[in-house]
């Protein structure tokens, strides 16, 4: 079940960049991208069982040497078209890094956690997939 | 050598019991089944309430638990309603304080395991939901003086307070009040249902033990696929308990009476954040604040109107009435509701999670089968230990 954790870790290896730490620490975590931005996240506690409240720690880069802002965090089933039942809350904690509590999946399935971000004036969204079985 | 032929076994052993396909059991059938599992659970402390787990603060919860004065004028006890030769409901399809009320009692049963109370999760903390019914006017229609006053003016019940709490009932009334519902918790915590025959099978599932496997009924077998497979059942009824701790809508009505409705979780979540004796309060004795995380985050949303308790399915056959209104009768009313709801009464944008299952008769009988072995007899409470001998 929690291959794809394994599997991101290496991800965070080969990442990694001195001006925007994405190895979050316990040498694991996951990475997601775009043309723009970097994102490292780490479920705190790492293994998110359904019905639990967990929390994601993150850094949030740009590609550039511009400082990105984590607006908001949500998360969806995009198959039954419904979210959580929580509003989850974005601590920034300087340096890019973030702290997002209030996160909890309340059944199995396919969850989509968007990421909005921004450098300026523009919001882009990421999204990364969650399997819980 | 020894060593490594000793680890050899023991993968090879470890492979006969988690990799070997069963007879009539897929292996991500096994794994669904399995996180039905194990039971009992680790008994759970709440840090909301500084005596979760205290015997002494059961002992006297166990004594209010029974105490008709708790109910000034009106005699009524909470064990009035959650009886315990009912499985700690009290069997009818809505409950009864001193009026008829609108929805149905729910069991005690693994209630220590729950992080949102009542059908429609307004109270946050077993303690708080215990608050409710001594408040109620339609109740056991009690005060903090009246309760404050009990507490300090009975020998008895001051002396096993001081027991429960390291010092005698103060001054403050209200604070009185909330210690009397956090020893009314503590004592229902204690009330964990046994292992059913459900419990044997999974294990024997997860152990690859054949020969126990045999002695779970071959119906209840095919019902148990349904209920994780075709069914659709574990989505929400998840976990060890059967029931993800959630809300949803199954489609039905919400009508208490013309033009008036029940709205569930939606009105629940509005109740909770009015109150002064959520997690978030005064009261709380969490002093990490780490299990206040859902009613900090809660959000009420549209989709919550007419949602109510994912109930757990453990003592389901003992405990109907079903469903918040106490509308159906009987377990194979429940599954014939699953197998005819109609689409039209859920809300749903996409894939919906409740869906007419189209069960044959045979299915049906297979899925009440199946929901029959999460029953057990329950040995007797012996009686409460006195309070201070």
């Amino acid at each position: 079940m929690r291959w794809w954790l394994v599997l991101l870790s290496c991800m965070v290896a080969t990442s990694s960049r001195a001006d925007c730490p994405l190895d979050l620490g316990h040498g694991t975590g996951i990475v997601i991208f775009s043309d723009r931005y970097m994102l490292a996240l780490r479920p705190e506690p790492l293994r998110i069982e359904v019905g639990q409240p967990f929390s994601l720690l993150m850094n949030v880069c740009t590609k550039g040497s511009e400082p990105a802002e984590l607006v908001r965090v949500d998360a969806t089933m995009p198959e039954h078209r419904h979210g959580m039942n929580y509003a989850p809350t974005v601590t920034a904690n300087g340096d890019g890094r973030y702290r997002v509590d209030g996160l909890l999946f309340h059944m199995p399935g396919n969850w989509e956690v968007a990421f909005d971000v921004r450098s300026g004036g523009e919001v882009q969204r990421l999204t990364h997939g969650f399997v819980l079985k | 050598m020894k060593r490594l032929l000793l680890v050899l076994a023991l993968v090879l052993a470890a492979g006969q019991a988690h990799g070997e396909a069963l007879p009539g059991w897929a292996p991500e059938e096994v794994r669904a089944v399995a996180a039905h599992g194990p039971w009992p659970p680790a008994p759970v402390r709440d840090p909301s309430n500084r005596v979760s787990g205290n015997p002494a603060a059961a002992a006297l919860g166990r004594h209010l638990f029974e105490e008709p004065r708790l109910s000034p004028g009106r005699q009524v006890t909470c064990g009035d309603c959650h009886q315990a030769g009912r499985d700690w409901g009290d069997g009818r399809a809505r409950g009864f304080g001193t009026v008829e009320l609108d929805r149905r009692t729910l069991s005690l049963w693994n209630v220590g395991y729950r992080h949102w109370f009542g059908w429609d999760g307004s109270a946050d903390s077993l303690w708080m939901q215990s608050l409710r019914p001594l408040l109620d006017a339609r109740e056991m229609a009690s005060s903090a003086p009246a309760i404050a006053t009990l507490l300090r003016g009975d020998k008895g019940l001051a002396c096993g307070y001081e027991r429960a709490f390291g010092e005698p009932p103060g001054e403050d009334d209200e604070k009185l009040l909330v210690d009397a519902a956090k020893a009314l918790a503590a004592f229902q915590q204690t009330l964990v249902t046994p292992r059913t025959p459900f419990d044997d099978f999974r294990d024997a599932l997860v152990a690859g033990d054949r020969a126990a496997l045999q002695r779970y009924p071959v119906g209840a077998q095919r019902g148990l696929k349904l209920f994780v497979g075709r069914g659709n059942c574990a989505t929400c009824h998840f976990g060890p308990l059967f029931t993800n701790g959630e809300f949803g809508d199954i489609g039905i009505p919400f009508f208490v009476r013309p033009g008036e409705v029940d709205s569930g979780r939606h009105g629940g979540i509005a109740r909770l954040g009015d109150s002064s004796f959520n997690r978030l309060g005064r009261h709380s004795d969490d002093v990490s604040d780490a299990a206040s995380t859902r009613t900090r985050h809660v959000e009420a949303q549209h989709r919550n109107f007419g949602e109510f308790r994912v109930p757990g399915l453990r003592q389901a056959g003992r405990t109907g009435p079903y469903m918040h209104d106490g509308s159906l009768a009987t377990l194979e009313d429940v599954v014939e509701h699953y197998s005819t709801v109609s689409p039209d009464r859920l809300h749903s944008d996409g894939v919906p999670l409740v869906r007419p299952l189209g069960l044959s008769a045979h299915e049906s009988a297979d899925l009440v089968a199946f929901l029959r072995t999460l029953d057990v007899e329950a040995p007797a409470l012996p009686p409460p230990p006195p309070l201070c001998p």
